[in-house]
């Protein structure tokens, strides 16, 4: 309804929600059938007939952010987008009409690895869609016209975030964490505003190829009618003559001593921090030791965190962190906000929790708690045909095979205090990390000094 | 990062018409407890988990000046102990069982939504009816969480520009109901109100009488009743809340909002005074709104976004709420943006609709929109749960969800063109604009 104000503890539930490779419990995810197109494409499949919908997930690995040449930061975002504005077929216009004419959605987007395309329709739609979507992937036209407007609106955009302190903490962060590494090619208003309809052609012509995707299908259809429309649609897809291009990122940077970054916002009213440092890579041993460990120092409401800055002491209204992890490794973050002047006590107190992680460890009792609550929240995760599809993508694209979830499930059951003690010892952050604060320097500055030397920015510099 | 729970939205409701194989009204079992809590039951073993959502008749409708916020304030508090359950043990208790919460406030109800394993049934049920009766208040703790909520605020409010422009066009098309404040409160009222007169609201309106307990998910049917009974029995009616009397006075002219201040962009946003969910014109001015501004191909992201490339984004459109509220339209401006045109761009399509009305063409696609939102809606428990419950709340039966599409298919389309003339006056309209100023480019 109109407003909505939630109490809501944010960063748990979105994390388990839109990361289900940090989830864990009862229910298992179904095996999928697999349908392998004539060009050599795989799709993964699950009937479900309980709704007349159906969903598409498809990731196109080596298409993501990270891939963008260093000279053509967002370039990766700006195909994706304009990937649906036109094709040989159907101008901007009609694809547009179709896809809201069926109550359809339709969308590419780009993940740091790969290009994420995402569609769902009544199953009644679900053709319609997929010839739409294969349109898209086989024949996009990119008219300088849509790609003046795109690009515009992008660059539009990102001056728009800025306004968002809570938003644009996190692109701050991303910079200054991985500087010229892959995972720190964002798009800014001055990198867009260089990038070529021509960058964007040759982007998609080498990096949109069947060879280097996956696809999944769940809902309300049979398989071999499935199976017809799928070869009839993205069937279609060719592979690009000559060898396919790199679709690795290297080794993540390991920042050592302290990089502190202040971005000097005049009107805020809060500060807003984010704290990272090396985490560890997808799929990695560590994992449910980790998760458990995370689950009870920030990661849900009653983690320490949010004990400490919210329910003790109401400095603020969300505390969290989070592992973020990619296949060659991961990052640990911690983010809170709180107003200006309680800037530096949020500081003090989440560094020494960072300390007491690895000094003290945890309870049995919260152990237990930990575990049962990582899987007992594990199952609404895997509840939509979307979420299930993303799965099946997700783990095909990460090699964890389809028991994953069963095996990491279980593996949480396990863990033991010392091992989330080991956990949090190797992976809290306590003299090495990347902090970044965006507030209003004037009244922040002096809080600050006591943590170290601080790089300064205005936020009304380009870029990030 | 907030667990954002949109309560049914007009786009939302319903095409029952093949609904029947996966989800009918036969299905939710219906329960009328002595003390007047109404109770709503759906089983479902799709996962091992269970929602279960409170429904409480309480919002910013239900305050007045100097206790604005105080309903969301409650729904802090519900949280922070009860004679039995210390402060921040309800959450304790419930993610040690593998639980999680939230809750939200909005202008016509306080919704508190917990997702957990089968196992914690019992255990919730108890924890959920104890803390309908019994908070304690903790002098101490509600200091604490006033911190929280002025937070709060400054985050979802103060530190964002389109919330402040919605903030003062809310407040001024609306002078003297309710909606005239936001349901975060204004901070003056947040940080004075006093515990006494929180503790004497909660009492009014927290009470079994004034709720409704929606449970969908993996339980047996019978033993839920039995347990609800246990626990929810022992607690008392209380007297009937108040009703709210104040009718908004019509608009006897147009409105502007002029806010200057530091921003990178500008902000815009118009609204017109709208009829209640209940009103004969609402589903026609829910239609209208789909081809207006929902979607890339609606009339105004063509005009505004693409062929003119005035704006970012658009959105808006018609609330479901007990009394009257707005109709609104929502342009993100890009940085620059003469904002006049904006407006006149705004004007030039609503004349269109008041001149021609809809297409059939146009027609057809909102009933596919309608219809394809509400079947991805009902893929969760927690979808099905927050359906039931805010039909029940806000058209006062949750049986409309299953019939609502009938009076959607039954509206016709020169409906649509009529409602437009209707509302869309230049008496009835209140238009905000946010401008850069400063240190903004």
């Amino acid at each position: 309804m109109k407003t909505s104000v939630l109490r809501s503890f944010a960063l748990a539930l979105v994390a388990v929600l839109a990361a289900p490779a940090f989830g864990a419990a009862a229910s298992r995810l179904p095996a999928p059938e697999k349908i392998v197109l004539k060009n050599g494409m795989t799709v993964y499949y699950l009937r479900n007939s309980d709704l007349p919908v159906v969903s598409f997930q498809m990731f196109v690995r080596g298409a993501g952010t990270a891939f963008a040449p260093p000279e053509a930061e967002g370039v990766a975002g700006l195909t994706a987008a304009l990937m649906t504005k036109g094709t040989a077929k159907m101008d901007a216009d009609a694809i547009a009409e179709a896809l809201d004419f069926m109550g359809a959605s339709f969308n590419l987007s780009c993940a740091d690895e790969y290009a994420q395309v995402r569609g769902d329709s009544l199953a009644q739609h679900f053709p319609k869609l997929m010839e739409i979507a294969a349109d898209c992937l086989t024949g996009p036209s990119f008219k300088d016209e849509e790609f003046v407007k795109e690009r515009a609106r992008e660059i539009d955009s990102l001056k728009s975030l800025k306004d968002n302190p809570g938003a644009a903490v996190r692109s701050y962060f991303r910079k200054a964490y991985f500087g010229s590494h892959p995972l720190g090619r964002l798009a800014s208003e001055s990198s867009l505003g260089k990038i070529t309809v021509q960058a964007v052609r040759d982007f998609c012509a080498r990096r949109f190829r069947p060879d280097h995707s996956v696809a999944a299908v769940v809902g309300d259809i049979e398989k071999d009618k499935l199976a017809a429309l799928l070869e009839a649609t993205l069937g279609r897809w060719a592979n690009p003559a000559g060898a396919a291009p790199s679709d690795g990122i290297p080794a993540l940077p390991q920042p050592k001593g302290r990089k502190l970054v202040l971005i000097d916002k005049p009107d805020a009213t809060q500060a807003y921090f984010v704290l990272g440092a090396p985490g560890y890579p997808m799929g990695d041993k560590v994992t449910p030791q980790a998760a458990v460990m995370n689950t009870l120092w920030g990661g849900r409401f009653t983690s320490w965190l949010n004990t400490e800055l919210r329910i003790k002491r109401g400095l603020t209204y969300g505390a969290s962190s989070v592992f973020w992890t990619w296949a060659p490794g991961g990052v640990f973050q911690a983010s809170s906000y709180t107003k200006n002047d309680k800037i530096g006590e949020a500081l003090d107190i989440t560094f020494g929790l960072l300390a007491k992680g690895g000094q003290e460890g945890f309870s049995a009792d919260e152990i237990e708690s930990g575990r049962n609550y990582i899987q007992g929240q594990f199952p609404p995760t895997l509840e939509t045909n979307a979420s299930k599809a993303g799965a099946y993508v997700r783990l095909a694209f990460y090699k964890l095979g389809f028991d994953y979830y069963d095996k990491y499930l279980a593996a949480i059951g396990k863990v033991s205090p010392a091992e989330a003690k080991a956990a949090a010892g190797a992976l809290l952050p306590r003299n090495d990390y990347v902090l970044v604060v965006v507030g209003k320097a004037a009244d922040i500055r002096a809080q600050l000094q006591k943590f170290g030397t601080w790089q300064e920015k205005k936020i009304s510099d380009p870029g990030f | 990062m907030r667990k954002r729970i949109v309560l049914v939205l007009p786009a939302i409701l319903a095409l029952v018409l093949s609904l029947a194989a996966s989800f009918r009204q036969a299905d939710v079992k219906v329960l009328q407890l002595g003390n007047g809590l109404k109770v709503l039951l759906v089983e479902d073993h799709n996962i091992p988990n269970i929602a279960l959502y409170t429904f409480f008749r309480v919002g910013s409708r239900n305050e007045r000046t100097g206790l604005t916020g105080v309903s969301h304030f409650c729904e802090h508090m519900m949280f922070n102990g009860t004679a039995k359950v210390g402060p921040g043990e309800f959450d304790r208790r419930m993610e040690f069982r593998g639980g999680s919460n939230n809750a939200y406030t909005a202008d016509d109800m306080t919704v508190y939504t917990d997702w957990f394993p089968a196992a914690a049934l019992e255990a919730m049920i108890e924890m959920e009816a104890d803390r309908m009766q019994g908070l304690a208040f903790v002098p101490e703790v509600l200091e604490s969480e006033r911190g929280v909520v002025a937070s709060e605020r400054r985050v979802s409010v103060d530190n964002n520009n389109d919330s402040i422009l919605n903030e003062n066009v809310r407040a001024t098309a609306i002078m003297a109901h309710p909606y005239h404040w936001d349901v975060i409160g204004w901070m003056s009222d947040i940080l004075s109100w006093r515990r006494d007169e929180i503790m004497a609201y909660y009492r009014t309106y927290y009470a079994p009488n004034n709720a409704v307990l929606v449970i969908v998910g993996d339980f047996e049917a019978a033993r839920t009743l039995e347990l609800i009974k246990k626990y929810y029995e022992p607690i008392k009616a209380s007297p009937p809340p108040p009703p709210v009397t104040t009718v908004e006075p019509p608009q006897m002219g147009p409105k502007t909002v002029l806010i200057r201040k530091e921003a990178q962009a500008p902000s815009y946003m118009a609204v017109w005074h709208a009829p209640n969910v209940k009103d004969p014109d609402f589903l026609p001015l829910s239609i209208l709104a789909k081809p207006l501004l929902d979607g890339e191909s609606s009339r105004l992201y063509r005009r505004l976004v693409r062929e003119e490339q005035l704006a970012i984004y658009v959105g808006g459109g018609v609330q479901e709420t007990i009394d009257p509220y707005l109709f609104m339209i929502d342009v993100k401006p890009r940085p620059g943006a003469d904002l006049e045109r904006i407006d006149r761009t705004v004007e030039e399509e609503l004349a269109k609709i008041k001149a021609e009305g809809i297409t059939p063409r146009e027609f057809e696609k909102a009933m596919n929109g309608v219809r394809s939102d509400f079947y991805m809606s009902l893929q969760t428990i927690s979808g099905k749960a927050n359906q039931l419950g805010a039909y029940e709340l806000t058209y006062g039966d949750f049986g409309r969800l299953f019939t609502i599409m009938d009076d959607y298919a039954a509206v016709k389309i020169d409906r649509v063109k009529e409602v437009a003339v209707k509302y869309f006056t230049g008496n009835n309209k209140t238009v905000g604009k946010l401008i850069p100023e400063g240190g903004a480019k």
